[in-house]
């Protein structure tokens, strides 16, 4: 264990057992960080997506009602503060993500497409849709997006039989084969958001010493590709393209220093214990990402598929994996429904949180859109149709909420994914097996 | 052949100086001179038992032999050896239909596999691994072990690498923009360490113990007369001081649990006491009402002091002493485990956390082994710093890239050095340096590539330089030692008898615990307990203690095996195993005291010892509130016999109709699950397997009743014999010892190669199975075999 920089915080990111302490911090920052927001002329776009395991409980999530949401289902309730910027769509569906598996559920959330089904290193799944918003949107902040996960330790033999752990662990992919490692510890996050502290010129120092560093391993990995074949010098040619995106974040880095002087950061320093409070933690540090436009494009696994966690402080013992397997005893959907509130409501503290933070004419949520859901329908039979899935935040105005679309027929929910690239700015004419966009979203 | 027109066997300079090496290669060499065995048909029992089914026209299962079974065996290796695999195991034919009698299994068995080792011998077939394989976090930190002598925390520097095939060292080959970034902060955190320099300001670090370890016991490795608390091996950067504070567990009010009367807490660093403190209730005030408590918030607030250190790494202990009064409420307790404030709570303070800050009052970077390491040579002026700096780059570089170095690999170095001292010291050139070594894909990446100018689809013998990380990455999860590359660069190592004297020194090395901790944690799952938390009200008295215990009990156990180089089928029959106190209790052992782990001989009906009599994989083959025989059963297929379950059909919403009563037993339930084709097609394998296991709890106890009704615990493997009790299947498991070894070998060679075991390493399985037959499956048997076969020691060109 060593650890040598920055003081342990005089003011504790996160002390104890609660994760509401943020907070003060959250308002430290706000004087050099509303430099960058920008003007309603030019409004930031910014995109989300969070990643639930193993479906819902479907009729519990469902609001009743369409067209206009003007009542809640019991798992949704908590989101009541934020109806208005509320779009819940039903029977959407991932053809994709057959055969009905976790690996696959996970792996066709944000790509739509399907995992080949190996276990090696020729895995290839495709780009997902935060991947493409952020090749377009990212481009301008120091993260080009930012992937972030719940669960610290790893497991093994854990995965769908057949699939490399990759497609279940990882929601995000730069390209087919590119998985993004999302990264769970608080501390680790805030680093990468916003360096190790100091002054200035110490981290102007520090940026200067990675650069030479990096130009470094940019000549040994370059001596290195002369070395190798054709086919794994393509793979080394991917390296290089790495180098070259961490090259790119420095300079903007180094950029940023010049003229974005940092408050005095405290860095949170441990994991919290409590499954909530870290997650609320990890939801605190989107905010900050965001309000200081670090980055404009997240993606958060607020746990992993099969996962056999258990969600005591939400009242449930059970181990959620087994209990998705209810065999439709009701007293153990109602369990699994209290597990799926649960993770809704730690999603409602995200909304709030952004709504209550002012960004230009309005709120930080005005310029957000998240889509929260997951890539399995009903758990109890490993399907993917009829997925919970809502759609929350202004996208600048782009989107507005307060909506429940109901679809006569399974829809693929790549169609979604296509309509909120154009909400963020990003035209494409379709995204994996897209048949048209989410009509609804955009009319309004 | 399957392939004997496109694969040519070179004969390299490698293999020049290899000449007398392995069998394997002469037999491979001198094949054009051999003539031709007569081609092996299929053995005519094929036909009898296996064509009706696996026809043209059904092709049951999607194969069909009709065809297959009328040419030479070598020309269809794969089809044969999925066949060998599913009558080995006796699957084939199904139960029910007509079958075979043993020796009529055997000869066909026999048959099959000399056909298809003959033809394997002729034209070896390695396979490829991976050009280019990012070391895994484990052999990162493992390297920087034995690079830098510095214990790091990787965790805390990386990300987790993912699995594939059971083992985390498969799916390595990508560099992400978040890993290269961390990389780069690991490298820069490593090298300051390592050179011992101040950063901007003091660092800090805080050390949570476990929320759910007990702590009103003695903790192994604290003085005895203490009771709970936490032993912390921890790196400190700089001869300097440095602050130690201490905060106590609080429950929900924000009261100190447990804190009813005063406790004395020791800080000790190597275990000498460097301050005692005392923490009290706070006073009541007079006159307020009894149900009024006062708050707790300033009890430990005096809790810090700060000591001198010198730099490196030292224990830090902090427990508190032993009260003599609480005795006599621990026995009033029912329980072992305390730690929730509602079920069973503490009943004396506990550590919550340990938090380290500083240097303060540097001294500077002391005299460290990580600096000894390092700094091989000291320059006296100026002038010699060069020279130095060179000769510290040499021998770091060497060991770092895992071979002889030469000037140019010097050149980056050297220039990060030079740059670095141009603004500062020569140390901080040096760590510059050291930063540049550790970010090179030299030292990340292990490159295995084709030697220049060999023909496409060429067998060729790894290099001994190759052969050498090989080994040291297999054996020790980390680089090889001077001694193993000072073999290699003399191109010595893949002589039989060097290569043997090495493998058993590295064996008889302590890094080969890493066959342990990194191989058989995930082999075994061992890895999970750590996520796994039993439901409380259901099991109150499992605590971190008990997890810990649990791994620590196999951990020695697997240990035990390798040390004394036993028989790899002692993993399933030995009658010995390694308990403590607390791990004694929970398995109803008497007489055994105390925190230290010894190891103890059981017989009798009651016995431990034995894999699947352990409780860490009972727990980890367990959901959070009962056994689950799916789990049992599949892990056993998959990890004792190499014969995993099919994988998820396709066509799974064909469930939808699975209603299933949960009221009754698990057996029953399953059994009407079952009753259901699709499901039963792989259920009947595992199901039977698990359920003879029942008298084992969720976590391990031995138990003779599930709510009232007796356990039934038989039976069955897919060969179909029946048996009861963990004792049957044991013997059942025993009774093929071939497949038990035969699936071990597999998971040695996956983790070994890093890729998954294909078919047509089937061959190089038998050879090292059937040769350490002769040995009675002695473990070091085993992993020589694995690294003299013919994927460990060759490769195939691209």
């Amino acid at each position: 264990m060593i650890i040598t920089k920055k003081a342990l915080p005089r003011r504790t990111f996160l002390r104890g057992m609660g994760a509401s302490l943020a907070l003060p911090l959250l308002d430290a920052m706000v004087p050099s960080m509303t430099a960058l927001a920008k003007t309603a002329a030019d409004p930031v776009r910014r995109l989300g997506f969070i990643y639930i395991p193993m479906g819902c409980d479907i009729g519990r999530w469902t609001p009743p009602g369409e067209g206009k949401l003007t009542e809640l289902s019991p798992t949704l309730q908590s989101l009541a503060p934020v109806i208005d910027q509320l779009t819940v769509i039903t029977n959407l569906e991932l053809r994709n993500a057959y055969p009905g598996t976790h690996a696959t559920s996970n792996a066709a959330f944000l790509s739509a497409a399907t995992a080949k089904w190996t276990e090696s290193t020729d895995y290839y799944l495709g780009t997902t849709v935060d991947q493409v918003a952020a090749k377009q949107i990212g481009q301008q902040t120091l993260l080009p997006s930012l992937e972030l996960a719940m669960d610290l330790l790893q497991t093994v033999g854990q995965c769908d039989n057949g699939y490399a752990c990759v497609y279940q662990n990882n929601l995000s992919w730069s390209s087919p084969t590119t998985p993004l490692p999302a990264e769970a510890h608080p501390r680790i996050v805030f680093e990468r958001l916003f360096g190790e502290g100091g002054s200035a010129a110490d981290r102007r120092a520090a940026l200067q010493r990675r650069a030479s560093l990096l130009d470094w391993v940019r000549e040994d990995i370059a001596r290195l590709q002369r070395q190798l074949g054709p086919d794994d010098r393509a793979r080394v040619g991917q390296y290089l393209e790495t180098v070259r995106e961490v090259e790119r974040r420095i300079q903007k880095a180094e950029a940023d220093s010049a003229e974005n002087h940092l408050p005095d950061l405290d860095r949170p320093i441990g994991v919290p214990v409590s499954y909530g409070d870290h997650a609320r933690l990890m939801f605190d540090l989107q905010v900050l990402a965001l309000q200081g436009d670090v980055t404009r494009v997240i993606t958060f696994q607020l746990a992993r598929e099969t996962s056999t966690r258990t969600y005591n402080e939400a009242g449930v013992a059970d181990p959620h994996h087994p209990l998705t397997h209810h065999g439709n005893n009701p007293e153990k959907i109602a369990r699994m429904a209290k597990i799926n509130a649960f993770h809704v409501s730690l999603f409602a503290y995200f909304l709030e949180k952004l709504k209550a933070t002012p960004e230009g004419e309005g709120s930080l949520l005005d310029h957000t859109v998240y889509l929260y859901g997951s890539g399995m329908g009903n758990p109890n039979v490993h399907d993917h149709m009829n997925l919970p899935i809502l759609v929350a935040g202004g996208g600048a105005g782009a989107v507005k909420g307060g909506r429940h679309i109901k679809y006569a027929e399974q829809t693929p929910l790549a169609n979604l994914h296509l309509t909120l690239l154009e909400k963020a700015g990003v035209r494409m004419d379709a995204f994996a097996d897209s048949k048209g966009k989410v009509d609804e979203l955009l009319a309004l | 052949m399957f392939n004997a027109r496109r694969v040519r066997v070179w004969v390299g300079p490698a293999a020049l100086v290899a000449a007398g090496g392995l069998t394997l290669t002469v037999q491979a060499q001198q094949r054009p001179a051999v003539p031709s065995s007569p081609a092996a048909g299929a053995p005519p029992v094929i036909n009898r038992y296996c064509v009706s089914c696996h026809s043209e026209r059904l092709k049951t299962g999607g194969l069909s032999l009709e065809k297959v079974v009328a040419s030479d065996v070598d020309r269809n290796p794969d089809v044969w050896e999925k066949v060998l695999r599913k009558i080995r195991a006796r699957q084939m034919p199904p139960i029910g239909m007509p079958r075979p009698d043993e020796a009529t299994y055997d000869a066909a068995i026999a048959s099959l596999e000399s056909s298809l080792d003959r033809a394997a011998a002729a034209a070896p077939n390695p396979g490829r691994t991976a050009t280019l394989r990012r070391l895994t976090r484990t052999e990162y930190q493992n390297a920087i072990r034995d690079l830098l002598a510095l214990e790091i925390d990787v965790s805390s520097l990386l990300p987790a690498d993912d699995s594939s095939y059971g083992f985390d060292n498969v799916t390595v080959g990508d560099l992400s923009p978040t890993l290269l970034d961390r990389y780069i902060s690991a490298a820069e955190k490593i090298s300051r360490v390592a050179v011992g320099r101040p950063g901007v300001s003091p660092g800090g670090d805080t050390i949570r113990t476990q929320p759910d370890l007990t702590q009103e016991e003695h903790i192994e490795g604290l003085p005895i007369g203490t009771r709970g608390g936490a032993l912390i091996n921890y790196t400190f950067p700089m001869d300097g001081e440095y602050e130690i504070q201490i905060r106590l567990t609080r429950d929900r009010n924000e009261h100190v649990e447990g804190l009813n009367e005063a406790h004395d807490i020791e800080v000790l660093l190597d275990r000498e006491r460097v301050q005692l403190f005392t923490v009290k209730p706070p006073q009541r005030e007079s006159g307020i009402s009894e149900d009024y408590q006062p708050s707790h918030a300033t009890v430990d607030q005096h809790l810090k002091v700060r000591v001198p250190v010198s730099a490196g790494s030292h224990a830090l202990g902090v427990t508190f002493l032993k009260n003599p009064s609480a005795l006599l409420e621990t026995a009033r307790q029912p329980y072992q485990a305390h730690f929730n404030s509602y079920r069973h709570p503490r009943i004396q303070p506990a550590i919550y956390s340990i938090t380290i800050i500083g240097p303060y009052a540097v001294k500077g970077p002391g005299d460290t082994p990580t600096r000894r390491r390092l700094f091989v040579s000291r320059p006296t002026n100026a002038a010699e710093e060069e020279r130095s700096a060179k000769r510290i780059l040499a021998a770091l570089t060497r060991r770092a890239y895992r071979r002889p170095v030469t000037d140019v690999d010097l050149q980056g170095p050297l220039d990060l050095y030079r740059n670095a001292r141009a603004s500062g010291d020569f140390e901080a050139g040096i760590e510059m340096a050291l930063s540049g070594v550790l970010v090179s894909p030299e030292f990340l990446f292990r490159v295995e590539e084709d030697p220049a100018g060999t023909p496409p689809n060429t067998v060729y013998r790894i290099s001994d330089l190759q052969l050498a990380s090989r080994l040291s990455f297999f054996l020790w999860s980390s680089i090889p030692d001077d001694e193993l590359l000072d073999v290699a660069a003399a191109g010595k190592l893949h002589e039989p008898a060097v290569l043997e004297r090495q493998v058993r020194r590295m064996l008889a090395d302590d890094r080969s615990r890493a066959l342990v901790n990194n191989f058989a944690s995930q082999w075994l799952r061992l890895r999970n307990l750590a996520s796994i938390t039993p439901d409380m009200r259901l099991f109150p008295d499992f605590d971190d203690n008990l997890r810990q215990a649990f791994r620590e009990e196999t951990e020695l156990f697997v240990d035990s095996i390798l040390r004394e180089d036993r028989s790899a089928l002692d993993l399933l029959r030995a009658n010995y195993t390694f308990v403590n106190e607390r791990l004694a209790k929970h398995y109803g052992i008497p007489h055994v005291y105390g925190s230290r782990f010894r190891r103890v001989t059981l017989d009798g009906d009651d016995r431990r010892g034995g894999l699947l009599r352990q409780g860490s994989i009972l727990t980890v083959t367990s959901y959070a509130t009962r056994t689950s025989p799916v789990i049992r059963g599949k892990w056993i297929l998959d990890n004792l016999l190499g014969v995993p379950p099919p994988p998820p059909l396709p066509d799974v919403p064909a469930l939808k109709d699975n209603t299933v009563d949960g009221n009754l037993t698990v057996r029953k339930r399953l059994a009407e699950h079952r009753t259901n084709a699709t499901c039963a097609a792989c259920h009947n394998l595992m199901d039977p397997i698990g359920l003879s296991l029942e008298k084992f709890d969720a976590v391990g106890r031995r138990r003779t009743v599930e709510e009232g009704t007796p356990i039934d615990v038989s039976g069955a493997l897919p060969d179909g014999s029946h048996f009861t009790d963990v004792d049957g299947l044991e013997h059942a498991l025993l009774g093929r010892p071939e497949l038990f070894v035969g699936a071990f070998a597999e998971k040695l060679l996956t983790y070994a190669l890093g890729r998954g075991v294909e078919t047509y390493d089937a061959p190089a399985i038998r050879t090292i199975v059937r040769e350490s037959r002769a040995q009675d499956y002695r473990v070091s048997s085993i992993l020589l075999g694995i690294v003299k076969s013919t994927p460990f020691q060759m490769r195939k060109s691209r």
